[in-house]
């Protein structure tokens, strides 16, 4: 294996939402920090396309369905694969997976600079102590070690630099952002926030979603221009990315070395200092080995990749995986449900329509189980939705042909509105991911097995999400209106997280309060894999704050020489 | 699959044909099939799978659907070419073969109808055979049937998304703007709707 002679201050594994987030914390803080990335490097100029127009795609955005099927069967499942933005999706034979017959698991994954925050789809909201006390109060997990006190500072922080548009609502179980102005709702959608308004009061409230996109310039980028395909790129980097944002401010400190196409395979522990001394690194290009070295290792290859390191990072005092004296590393793989829902026809304002593809819908804050318990469940779920009138595609299923039917076409739809639930899942050590290891992906390094179902209280939710959204809707005045459940399976709602959970006890928990490793303490994990339950919220930005959380920390231990 | 593919890059909501998942083999031979006529259109204009007769009737089919009026059509468009591309590249062979037998199919009525085939028929005599395939859609619709082995649902979907994603479709007809630049919630119908993008 060959040795890298630079000792690192820090060492960073990934470069998506946490990593970018750790890389920019740890070189403004004079770190001087290696950042590595499994996947290539993305050159915005060449591989962003969101202008490109339909037709200049061989399959007009439909997808070279060929080659997804062969190379891509899993991550096409997810809506954002298309044919401009495949490339951003990882190769499934390159990289596999495995799952027992009857428990599918989608692992949708981005394996390059920016990682996921290239394709997200960029919902941001808090988390509040609804969810940290969650585990807490029915029992299932372990308490979270830190509450909202603990983490609002840091929301504060990585909002202010991010920029994340939204509506001021002063819930308890949704806290506030810090907020550049909101997008506005189209005519239709004000119709229904009206009417649930009316029929709900505060108890139900619907508002613009919170998104990471950006509505007016803030810190050196450009506002949204509103043309649609973010998962496609964005040139303005008007919506938040570690690409277009934290790392070029780690770049510009002068600290960060980013080297694209290393492998991870492990984190590499020394017996003599009951420290990680680096990791060892796979050269997707030349197969090469190399051991980097760091004072500190943070790992943020997103919450199953850094689990599947830490499990293949062995030795004589970890046998089952750096830092698994618990036995909990890999365990209560949680995503979040999706596919309870419903949609009708809003009436009126048929001389109205939007103009602009506003990258954001709309959101309903969760409702269950906030003042009075539920009969069926624990916890909740928040609904996600907007209306829009359709177009052209709807004559593939409408009767005609010829001059009319074309001219007819002209005229939008009617307006039509919908809600989809994301519910939260209950953290469970029956949901785990282990090591195959006679299954080795493209550069040798052993895969996961994963082992994931909902549970009853995920699909009763499911239920209720179809049945409360056709209320909220009828109440609201909506027409024609239809309920459905798709049980769509785990891993497809793409936040995945809870593998390396944070908690109070090293003997029922991997991680601190500060995402560091109990039992290694020059090892933080500070994205999905920290989180001890799931909330209901998309969590992106919690992994956000928690990584800088954990920056300033590391940073400050640093210091006082105790790491 | 395609029923997937279709709903995520139109706008959502609609009934579509479905078709089952491609299989090694198929993929293969469909490879086999197609690989000298891929060669040869890369060097100019040949068509990858349709043959002459085959283009003339899509062609001739398409602008039917979506004629040229106050904006271009469907062959302005160059739909046939769509087709032609997407059954030689994306379709797997049977979903191919299963199209080319329409074109046999319709051949047949028109000659069982009017005594010769589709392309010998005037405008009047082959909007007939195409209201009795359309109506066909329809009862089946109406029936919740699956419609995706008709014929007809291929045709019309074809054209449709090949005319509305070309250049002219998207440019002429939808007038589309690549970067609006704002977003206006309200304001006055558009040629153009709010979702219609990809």
């Amino acid at each position: 294996m060959g040795m890298n002679q630079t000792a690192y201050d820090a060492i960073v594994v990934g470069s998506g939402v946490s990593g970018g987030w750790a890389a920019k914390e740890l070189t403004e803080a004079g770190l001087e920090t290696l950042v590595l990335e499994a996947g290539r490097a993305i050159d915005p100029a060449t591989d962003y396309v969101e202008h490109e127009p339909a037709w200049s795609f061989r399959f007009r955005g439909l997808g070279d369905r060929k080659s997804l099927a062969r190379r891509q069967p899993v991550q096409r499942t997810c809506y954002a694969c298309d044919e401009a933005a495949s490339k951003f999706f990882a190769d499934d034979i390159d990289n596999p997976y495995s799952v027992p017959d009857d428990k599918p698991f989608l692992w949708i994954r981005g394996r390059q600079v920016g990682g996921r925050s290239i394709m997200w789809a960029r919902q941001s909201y808090r988390l509040s102590d609804l969810d940290f006390e969650a585990n807490a109060r029915d029992g299932y997990g372990v308490d979270w070690p830190i509450r909202y006190d603990d983490i609002a500072p840091w929301y504060d922080h990585v909002e202010r630099f991010a920029g994340i548009s939204g509506e001021k609502l002063g819930l308890a179980q949704l806290p506030d952002s810090q907020f550049l102005p909101p997008m506005p709702m189209n005519c239709a959608e004000q119709f229904v926030k009206e009417g649930i308004e009316r029929a709900y009061g505060r108890e139900r409230v619907m508002t613009i979603g919170r998104a990471a996109v950006l509505t007016v310039d803030h810190n050196g980028r450009a506002a949204c221009h509103y043309c649609g395909p973010c998962h496609r790129g964005c040139i303005t980097r008007s919506y938040f990315s570690s690409l277009t944002a934290t790392l070029p401010a780690a770049a510009a400190t002068g600290r960060l070395t980013l080297r694209p196409n290393s492998v991870v395979a492990e984190v590499l522990y020394d017996a003599d200092t009951d420290r990680a001394r680096g990791v060892r690194v796979i050269d997707a290009v030349t197969q090469e080995e190399i051991e980097f070295r760091g004072r500190v290792v943070f790992v943020c290859a997103s919450a199953l990749e850094s689990t599947r390191i830490l499990l293949n990072s062995t030795s004589t005092r970890f046998a089952t995986g750096l830092g698994n004296s618990s036995g909990e590393l890999g365990r209560n793989l949680m995503d979040h449900t999706m596919g309870g829902g419903a949609r009708g026809m809003v009436p009126g304002f048929t001389d109205r329509d939007a103009f602009g593809r506003r990258p954001n819908g709309i959101y309903i804050p969760r409702f269950r189980n906030v003042t009075t318990a539920h009969p069926d469940f624990l916890r909740g779920y928040g609904f996600q939705g907007g209306a829009g009138r359709s177009g052209w595609g709807r004559g593939m299923s409408m009767p005609g042909f010829g001059a009319d039917f074309k001219h007819a076409l002209r005229e939008p739809g009617p307006w039509r509105m919908s809600l989809g639930g994301f519910g939260e899942c209950l953290p469970r050590p029956s949901n785990y991911v282990e090591i195959d290891s006679d299954k080795k992906d493209k550069w040798g390094v052993p895969t996961l097995r994963i082992h994931c179902a909902w549970s009853d209280n995920e699909r009763t939710m499911l239920q209720d999400m179809a049945v409360a959204a056709a209320e909220m809707l009828e109440a609201a005045g909506v027409q024609d209106v239809e309920s459905s459940v798709v049980d769509n399976p785990p891993g497809l709602t793409i936040h995945e997280m809870g593998t390396a959970r944070m908690g109070r006890d090293p003997q029922t928990s991997v991680l601190n309060g500060y995402c560091q490793s109990h039992d290694v303490p020059n090892v933080f994990v500070t994205d999905g894999s920290a989180m001890a339950s799931s909330g209901n919220q998309n969590p992106s930005l919690t992994y956000m704050a928690l990584t800088a959380r954990a920056c300033a920390y590391a940073v400050d231990q640093m210091k006082r020489r105790e790491l | 699959m395609l029923r997937r593919d279709v709903i995520r890059a139109v706008a959502t909501g609609l009934a579509l044909p479905t078709i089952d998942a491609l299989t090694p083999d198929s993929m293969w031979a469909a490879a086999r099939v197609i690989h000298d006529r891929i060669r040869r259109t890369r060097q100019g204009e040949a068509l990858l799978v349709l043959t002459e007769h085959q283009n003339a009737m899509v062609s001739a089919l398409a602008e039917l659907i979506i004629p040229e009026t106050d904006t271009p059509g469907a062959t302005a468009a160059r739909v046939n070419r769509f087709v032609d591309v997407m059954l030689a590249e994306w379709f797997d062979e049977d979903e191919r073969e299963a199209f080319l037998r329409g074109l046999v199919d319709l051949d047949a009525r028109s000659v069982n109808t009017f005594g010769t085939p589709f392309l010998g028929l005037d405008e009047v005599q082959q909007t007939v055979l195409l209201r009795g395939l359309d109506a066909e859609l329809a009862a089946l619709r109406q029936l919740n049937r699956p419609t995706n082995d008709h014929f007809f649902q291929h045709m019309k979907w074809l054209t449709l998304y090949g005319y509305y994603t070309s250049e002219v479709g998207a440019t002429q007809e939808l007038e589309q703007v690549i970067a609006p630049g704002r977003y206006d919630p309200c304001g006055p119908v558009r040629r153009e709707a709010s979702g219609q993008w990809e």
